[in-house]
């Protein structure tokens, strides 16, 4: 004899088995990760190119270093920069070599002290005792001159570095003698690391401690329901519907949504032009920056600055530079991008944010 | 209730990804790469036959200089697809496209008799425009690598936003012979070793040569009197004159303020050392610090109101700050090791270190409230570091191991990227880096 409880079970798993087959509410997307850039480039290269430029010093005994006089002044053609004439250095005043050297006087006593015990240092903030953590050795990054988030192995020697990948063609004996293929020269793109190497130091990202995770709070006493939080509810559910169905009435693209992937893509696309110099003033810059795109994926007309912060006028400008160069440089042949859905992204806003990369 | 909280939720997911995507399509880019900026520069015109020569090599000079930074990556004039031939020409800027060229510096050069006119314009390929106006310098044919700087110089600062550092000197000890007997001598030499010269002759022992704000003059530390002292020496004459100490006294590891009119430095009197201030034109001195430790190396921020230098008031050698003027010092370096040689960034949020722990010698930056320590280098012995004039690069000195060891200069970026060493035909150390040259 089966009892209702026996059928509402058989349903149930049935249902949850079906729901498992199906996968619905699944993402098979990977997880969004992070890599840390580190790199290093060699001295030799450097060493090479100058080498050609060393003097050879032939002054047995010092002698002033001359001094040439250099002046800079506009472009003819440019009327509008003003001349800068920089004044010839004069010599200073050379002191008498019969003339004794003022003496010094007694040093009287300091103003105020040093403190003779350094400050203590600022203490940590209170963390309950971490677990040990073995270290793990984390493998040495090849050293390359260009660092991108994902690393690429050294090109062919025949290889010309390119953006465009492509295999050597040389000419097939076997085919028709009247269709000869040139030969060509085989591209690969830059060999790039992921991380900055800096000589002989070990980079691990392995995690060194960890605070325990806290203890849950005990659950606080439910308050008693009451008639006026059954309004203010109310209240709350209308106003946010309200405000919800009143922010799609306007300016609303029409067409389907980009989904993740799309923007994804769009995204690292420009990403993967976009030239960020950590040591420089541009890395404390965040710069919003806005553009239009023709049914081809090319940027039409310019690229505005919309708003910047962070930094001096010139490290403004600059960042505004390398974001603009990475749209028009990796939008040159057009972005690839769902034509259906112009509508979506015929207008873009992109914010520039360096601070992950910013040297620490 | 909760049904009413189910439909407004329901309804909420249902709108909510068209309101993210209402207007614009909004994005936020967080990941850059970090690689050189390719950068063209076809041969500068040489607009009579006298200049041909040498417009070849200040061509070959500012893109040398350019792509020594590691910003840069010049691309070969193999690659090329539109001959910029003329200084007049119109740009063709899809050419430069093509080849990935993000800018591309054009000029022309004029020589009559010995002087040398040096014109040029820099263009950002992308955008299709030109990057300031077209400038011009006006020197001696002698001094063409100073105008090849100067070009690289404007053109770095209207790429990058910041200062170049080309047209710069740097004074250091110039060594040679075996490490039992070596012979030392302040040189001087461009920032890329270069036009070389020496200051001083063997005949006595010197250190830490220091130059002044505007590079016109050199603070070192001499043994010619068998114990050590403070000289000054005038760069344009060589001539040079000794800061008065009293007997018994040993003043060294001096420098000057900002305003090149005094001078800090240490003097060791009694088995102490403090840090003093003292007027080069009075004589008249300071004392800044009067603990029983060894107070040293002071360097002063680019405003000149505090003073960073090292001491062993802690029982090792670690990184303290005070005001110019003396009075309570607070601790910034807390790492594993010992601190020494602190030299203030010229931009003022960085101060460059020795490091040095574990046998090793480390070059390193931190924050001057002690934060986000960085090591940029690691060998047996590095020591002793210097600022480019824009912040932007630290030189200093490498010895490598042994008897026959040699010392030699390198310099890396900030970044901790670029390191190479400095060419040079004898051993160096200890150096300087001075202000652009006007």
């Amino acid at each position: 004899m089966r009892s209702a409880g026996t059928y509402i079970s058989g349903i149930g798993h049935v249902v949850l088995i079906g729901w498992l087959i199906s996968g619905w509410g699944f993402s098979s997307e990977p997880l969004p990760f992070e890599v840390a850039e580190v790199s290093v480039v060699s001295s030799e290269e450097f060493a090479a190119m100058v080498a050609a430029t060393t003097p050879q010093p032939d002054a047995a005994n010092p002698t002033a270093p001359a001094q040439p006089q250099i002046e800079d002044a506009p472009v003819p053609i440019e009327p509008e920069t003003a001349p800068q004439v920089v004044p010839t250095p004069e010599p200073a005043v050379q002191p008498d070599a019969d003339t004794p050297p003022p003496e010094a006087p007694e040093p009287p006593a300091p103003q105020s002290d040093v403190a003779d015990v350094a400050p203590e240092p600022p203490k940590p903030p209170a963390v309950e005792a971490a677990p040990d953590v073995i270290e793990s050795p984390r493998p040495q990054p090849r050293p390359a001159p260009r660092v991108a988030p994902v690393a690429v192995a050294p090109p062919a020697p025949e290889a010309d570095v390119a953006d465009i990948v492509r295999d050597a063609v040389v000419p097939d004996d076997s085919a028709a003698a009247e269709v000869v293929e040139p030969a060509q020269t085989p591209t690969a793109p830059e060999e790039a690391a992921t991380e900055i190497v800096i000589e002989d130091a070990t980079p691990s990202g392995a995690v060194t401690t960890s605070a325990r995770p806290k203890t849950r709070p005990n659950r606080p006493a439910p308050a008693p329901p009451s008639e006026t939080t059954s309004a203010s509810d109310d209240a709350a559910v209308a106003a946010a519907l309200a405000a919800a169905l009143a922010a799609t009435a306007p300016d609303l693209p029409a067409g389907p949504p980009m989904t993740g992937s799309e923007t994804e893509g769009f995204r690292l696309a420009i990403g993967e032009c976009w030239v960020v110099d950590t040591g420089g003033r541009s890395a404390n810059v965040k710069v919003t920056v806005a553009f239009s795109l023709d049914r081809s994926g090319k940027v039409a007309g310019d690229v505005r600055q919309v708003t910047a912060e962070g930094g001096e006028q010139a490290a403004v400008d600059t960042a505004f530079r390398a974001a603009r160069t990475a749209i028009l440089r990796c939008g040159a042949s057009g972005y690839d991008l769902p034509a259906d859905k112009y509508d979506q992204w015929r207008e873009v806003e992109i914010t520039f944010d360096p601070s992950g990369m910013r040297l620490r | 209730m909760m049904k009413r909280f189910l439909i407004a939720l329901v309804v909420l997911m249902l709108a909510g990804p068209v309101v993210a995507q209402s207007g614009p399509l909004r994005l936020t880019i967080t990941d850059g790469v970090i690689e050189p900026l390719p950068f063209a520069v076809p041969s500068f015109e040489p607009e009579n036959a006298e200049a041909a020569q040498v417009a070849a090599d200040i061509t070959r000079l500012v893109a040398l200089d350019l792509s020594g930074t590691g910003l840069f990556r010049e691309i070969p004039a193999s690659a090329f697809i539109s001959a910029h031939s003329s200084f007049a020409q119109t740009v063709a800027y899809p050419d430069w496209r093509a080849i990935n060229a993000q800018a591309m510096i054009s000029g022309a050069v004029t020589v009559s008799g010995n002087q040398l006119i040096v014109k040029f314009r820099l263009y950002d390929v992308f955008s299709g425009t030109e990057m300031g106006g077209g400038l011009q310098f006006a020197g001696t044919v002698d001094g063409w690598r100073r105008m090849a700087h100067k070009v690289a110089d404007a053109a770095y600062r209207r790429i990058t936003g910041e200062g170049g550092y080309f047209d710069s000197r740097i004074v250091f000890v110039s060594e040679s012979g075996p490490k039992d007997n070596r012979q030392k001598r302040l040189a001087i030499m461009d920032f890329d070793g270069a036009n070389m010269q020496f200051l001083t002759d063997s005949s006595a022992l010197v250190l830490a040569p220091r130059f002044s704000p505007t590079g016109d003059r050199v603070l070192y530390t001499s043994f010619a009197s068998g114990s050590p002292r403070i000289n000054v020496l005038d760069v344009t004459s060589v001539g040079t004159r000794q800061l008065q100490t009293a007997d018994g006294e040993m003043a060294f590891s001096p420098r000057f303020s900002r305003d090149g009119t005094q001078v800090i430095y240490s003097l060791a009197n009694g088995g102490n050392t403090d840090i003093y201030r003292g007027d080069i034109a009075s004589g008249a001195s300071t004392r800044l610090t009067s603990a029983p430790s060894i107070e040293t190396a002071p360097s002063l921020s680019p405003d000149g109101s505090q003073i960073v230098f090292e001491s062993d008031r802690s029982g090792t050698q670690q990184m303290y700050i005070m005001s110019a003027n003396g009075g309570d010092a607070r601790r910034i370096s807390f790492g594993d090791g010992r601190y020494a040689t602190p030299v203030w960034s010229p931009r003022g949020d960085l101060i460059a270190f020795t490091k040095q722990n574990a046998g090793r010698f480390h070059i390193g930056v931190m924050r001057t409230d002690g934060s986000e320590e960085r090591l940029l280098t690691s060998s047996f012995l590095d020591e002793g570091p210097t600022w480019s004039p824009n912040g932007r690069v630290i030189m200093f000195m490498r010895e490598t191991q042994g008897a026959g060891g040699t010392s030699s200069l390198y310099s890396v970026d900030v970044s901790g990227r670029n390191l190479k060493p400095v060419p040079l035909p004898n051993g160096a150390s200890d150096p300087s880096w001075g202000p652009l040259q006007p």
